[in-house]
């Protein structure tokens, strides 16, 4: 059952939510690394009786392969100490890596663990174009998951000057280009204009129409370009944002305003639970949050939920970062980025007796719960922001379980949840194949990624085979078969084989009159020579436009 | 005779990893690189390196080197030692540190004798700092606490600070104001703006006070040095984007590891006032690559042991340490470092295969050597700036044999033996 040509995986039931296959028992076919109609009798099978099959799991955004993550695994050796991860044991002794856990684990251990998790693809959410090259170095240590990464553009210096010249068409070519010489799959917005104030000394921008007085731009027009360049260069995934004001009380207020400023624009907003606090003073803000979500079905978010125990904050969004290190007194790394953008990073500890831990834990769970379509609400934790992604499982327990949940909320810090959703009692729980649209099905639509997420004839053969298990958490976290682009990867719960994956990413096309402009530009005021900046020799064809 | 010219070169004579060198070729020497550096000049050379393969000093084909050196390392009875040099790409390091990790062994690199201190206190502490074109086009106050560039780093003044025009310093030079600390023999720039001179006794006590004067709690009556120190925050606070300059490296004179912690705090601490930033200078050589492949593939930068299967860190105790006190019984040297009289003494004892840029003139006489490209000169790949930018590689020679070539057929022959697991 090795380089598995073909393989028949028998009576399990499916949940394939693309495919409108909610837990009927069949067969999923699978032949040179692509899920087929059918197969010829007397192909090898894998018996899945009485289990459950879903396509392996997406990752819409994470922080795994990247220069700033990189920092932050040197800033906590303590961690990597206290959870050393031995190479796993191999099928025929090929090789393997051994590394380290925490919260930031190596790079080896990170694509183990998500395969055993069951998910297959992942992306790493926040990428300067600068360090790109060392994103695509990492990637490629890290085995099992198919990859990539979205570019930082939102405080970018050229990209500045255009918009403040009202140069649209321009600042679309401008992206088109550097998701091309970055080998990105998306363009990222940090904080709109706000990492620049930053690193300009105005600090920080609080308002979508406040001015960053170096450019003479604001916050709403960053987000209108670079949400008009994703869509008119018919990126696969929209403008993934993330907003102004991360983490302060009352910030749902410019989230709100962030979502009408590109009304009827296809737009991602990243760990909307950051975004979702209302004020003054800290409650929750979800429930105008969802409900402006649930009426707009050209917005999508992802949750970054919060779970209790240690996590480290890694972000672009340097001022947040600043302020966090000041509040909390941990150890701060902050890196300016040229022209680009900034990295802050601030380990953290969610306390559920500490009230802001709880009311962020409380405002997450919100937002899934109050969740008219769950294609359009996906499930992160931000990792490692939030809490780790080894923690999905007894996140989806959470969700499926309100016993559990309830229990949960009798052990937290009531203190800031007076008036909250989640306090005064939501009965809601998601069912298997719900779980199934937050976890691959709605983030591989969103990220439009056509071959993955489901089980039909021609997706991807990434698929994920769980033991019925009464405790939830549990079955998610030790799933029994993983299998990766045919390969089997997880056999009766073990990682026995470590295939490479496949790098993701785009190149759109753009009008060469940007060039020479561009061109100026490096020449005046970069330090690396405009010919040695984009990446070469990426393994994987970018995917078509 | 024609000349070849391969323009936009990365020079890796210094951390500053200029990408702006233009190299002549003839006739497969390299006869001129231009802007002029000193560095720079004996960084290439003229690209000449050894391509031979050698056993016990007589040649051999590489193929049954690589068996060889599989099988003593494979076989070694005691622990291995894996030394990772500078000279190399990243591409070449993560090879060299995956067999380490295949072997169980030891990892040492430069870092170790050289900046350690830095990044232990960084991880104690965290930092604040930027890349050096973020300095180049914000700092309007520099201050260069005990180095002057221009010996060790020639092209830093010119490419980055402060001579340089930048985004928000379009006056170059003139829009910025220098601070020169001199610090014992740890001279600053002559021609700065302002300069004040410290005893090597007194640095670290200036480095309190300054700090101390940020949270408006120095002392009213100070003895003169400690006073000028003091008297320069205004002009750091005052700054928009304030940059301190140290050196990384160590100097011939021995220097009190308590100030790199001290002028990572004083960076951190100006960004309440104002925005600031520390810029750690590195010297030549991949070296900062190094400690990224390290931390991404096992969460620490330097001074790695996989001993026990899976990753330690042992910044105390270094592998060269051990080796002296026969840790180990067999090395694997990569890349051409430049040894100490006991080290090379003690890798002769043992047995040590050489792979890397001049592997067959290393100073400790190999059983094994392998002779391969030096990076950026005839290897492609990876390199990283002192401020960990990744750099592309554009070598204007062609050599025979990379590094990375040579370290797969090391693994590939470590697994033909099937060991260990
Ligand atoms: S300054 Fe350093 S990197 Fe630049 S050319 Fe000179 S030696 Fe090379
Ligand atoms: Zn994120």
């Amino acid at each position: 059952m090795k380089g598995l040509q073909q393989l028949r995986i028998v009576g399990g039931a499916v949940h394939d939510p693309t495919n409108g296959i909610d837990g009927e028992v069949r067969d999923v076919c699978i032949e040179n690394g692509r899920v087929v109609a059918a197969l010829p009798d007397g192909a090898p099978t894998l018996d899945a009786g009485g289990m459950i099959v879903m396509a392996g799991g997406v990752d819409i955004h994470s922080h795994l392969a990247s220069s700033s993550c990189n920092h932050a695994r040197r800033l906590l050796p303590e961690e990597h100490a206290a959870e050393p991860a031995p190479a796993p044991l191999l099928e025929d002794g090929a090789p393997a890596r051994s590394g380290t856990g925490g919260t930031v684990p190596s790079t080896f251990t990170t694509g183990y663990r998500y395969a055993g998790l069951g998910y297959t693809t992942v992306f790493d959410a926040a990428v300067a174009p600068i360090m790109a090259r060392h994103s695509h170095a990492e990637l490629e240590d890290t085995p099992c998951v198919d990859g990539g990464f979205f570019a930082l553009m939102g405080n970018d210096e050229y990209l500045l000057r255009l918009i403040a010249s009202g140069e649209r068409g321009r600042s679309r070519d401008y992206a088109a280009w550097l998701l091309g010489a970055t080998g990105a799959y998306a363009i990222k917005i940090v904080n709109p204009g706000g990492i620049e104030a930053w690193k300009s000394g105005q600090r920080n921008l609080n308002s979508l129409d406040e001015t960053l007085t170096t450019h003479g731009v604001t916050p709403r027009a960053i987000l209108e370009t670079l949400a008009d360049a994703a869509n008119q260069l018919g990126l696969p995934h929209p403008v993934h944002i993330h907003c102004n004001n991360l983490g302060m009380p009352g910030n749902v207020a410019v989230t709100l305003a962030s979502m009408r400023a590109l009304a009827g624009r296809r737009a991602h907003f990243t760990h909307a639970q950051f975004h979702a606090y209302g004020g003054p003073g800290w409650s929750s803000g979800a429930v105008p949050l969802m409900e402006y979500v649930n009426s707009h079905p050209e917005l999508s978010i992802d949750v970054g939920q919060v779970m209790f125990g240690p996590a480290a904050t890694i972000t672009a969004d340097g001022p947040v970062e600043y302020l966090l290190h000041k509040s909390s007194g941990r150890k701060w790394v902050n890196i300016d980025i040229e022209l680009e953008t900034g990295c802050g990073i601030v380990p953290i500890l969610y306390r559920d007796k500490a009230a802001v831990s709880a009311l962020q834990w409380a405002i997450g769970l919100e937002l899934f719960l109050l969740s008219a379509d769950p294609w359009r609400v996906v499930l992160s934790t931000d990792h490692p922001n939030g809490g780790s992604f080894l923690s999905y499982p007894a996140l989806i327990q959470l969700l499926m379980d309100r016993t559990v949940r309830g229990e949960r909320l009798k052990q937290i810090n009531p203190k800031l949840l007076a008036g909250s959703a989640l306090a005064d009692g939501l009965t809601r729980e998601y069912t298997l194949n719900e779980i199934a649209i937050i976890t691959r099905a709605g983030p591989a639509r969103l990220l439009g990624l056509q071959q993955k997420g489901h089980l039909g004839p021609g997706a991807d053969a990434d698929v994920t085979v769980y033991s019925r298990d009464p405790d939830i958490a549990r079955m998610f976290a030790t799933p029994r078969y993983v299998i990766k682009a045919g390969t089997l990867v997880v056999e009766e719960g073990q990682l026995r084989r470590a295939p490479a994956g496949r790098r993701l990413h785009v190149r759109p096309g753009y009008d060469d009159a940007l060039l020479p402009g561009l061109q100026k530009h490096f020449q005046a005021y970069s330090t690396v020579a405009f010919d040695n900046y984009p990446v070469r020799g990426i393994r994987d064809e970018p995917i078509p436009l | 005779m024609t000349d070849d010219r391969v323009e936009q070169v990365t020079c890796l004579g210094c951390g500053c990893g200029c990408d702006d060198i233009a190299v002549t070729v003839r006739e497969g020497r390299i006869v001129d690189t231009s802007p002029p550096c000193p560095l720079g000049r004996a960084w290439f050379g003229d690209g000449s390196v050894p391509w031979q393969v050698l056993r016990g000093g007589q040649p051999v084909a590489v193929e049954e080197a690589l068996t060889e050196a599989a099988e003593m390392l494979v076989r070694s009875r005691g622990r291995v030692l894996v030394y990772v040099g500078v000279d190399l790409s990243s591409q070449a390091q993560r090879s060299a540190i995956a067999l380490a990790d295949l072997l169980h062994a030891t990892v040492d690199t430069a870092t170790s004798e050289t900046a350690a201190a830095g990044l232990l206190a960084g991880q104690r502490r965290g930092r604040a700092t930027a890349t050096l074109g973020e300095i180049r086009n914000r700092a309007d106050v520099l201050l260069f606490w005990g180095v002057d560039p221009v010996l060790r780093y020639p092209r830093f003044h010119s490419r980055y600070a402060p001579e340089p025009p930048g985004v928000g310093i379009p006056e170059g030079r003139a829009g910025r104001f220098v601070i020169a600390v001199n610090i014992g023999a740890d001279r600053a720039p002559p021609g700065a703006d302002a300069t004040i001179t410290l005893e090597a006794s007194e640095e670290i006590g200036a480095l309190s006070l300054m700090r101390a004067a940020l949270r408006d709690s120095r002392p009213a009556e100070l003895p003169p040095p400690f006073k000028q120190a003091a008297d320069l925050l205004p002009r750091l606070t005052g700054a928009r984007y304030a940059v301190l300059v140290h050196d990384a490296e160590p100097t011939a004179e021995p220097r009190n590891p308590l100030r790199v912690e001290g002028l990572i705090a004083l960076a951190q601490a100006l960004n309440g006032p104002t925005r600031a930033a520390l810029c750690s200078l590195r010297a030549g050589g991949n070296r900062p690559g190094a400690e990224s492949v390290l931390t991404w593939q096992t969460g620490y930068p330097m001074a790695v042991d996989y001993s026990r299967g899976y990753p330690r860190y042992e910044p105390g105790l270094r592998g060269l340490n051990r080796l002296e006190t026969g840790g180990f019984s067999a090395a694997l040297v990569v890349g051409s470092p430049d040894f100490s009289a006991g080290t090379t003494s003690a890798l002769a004892r043992i047995d040590t295969i050489a792979i890397g840029p001049r592997a067959t003139q290393a100073s400790f006489n190999p059983r094994l050597a392998i002779d391969t490209g030096v990076a950026g000169i005839h290897d492609g790949g990876t390199g990283y700036r002192m401020d960990e930018v990744p750099l592309s590689l554009r070598p204007p020679l062609r050599g025979q044999r990379s590094t990375v070539e040579a370290l797969g057929g090391l693994v590939k022959g470590i697994r033909l033996l099937g060991q260990p697991a």
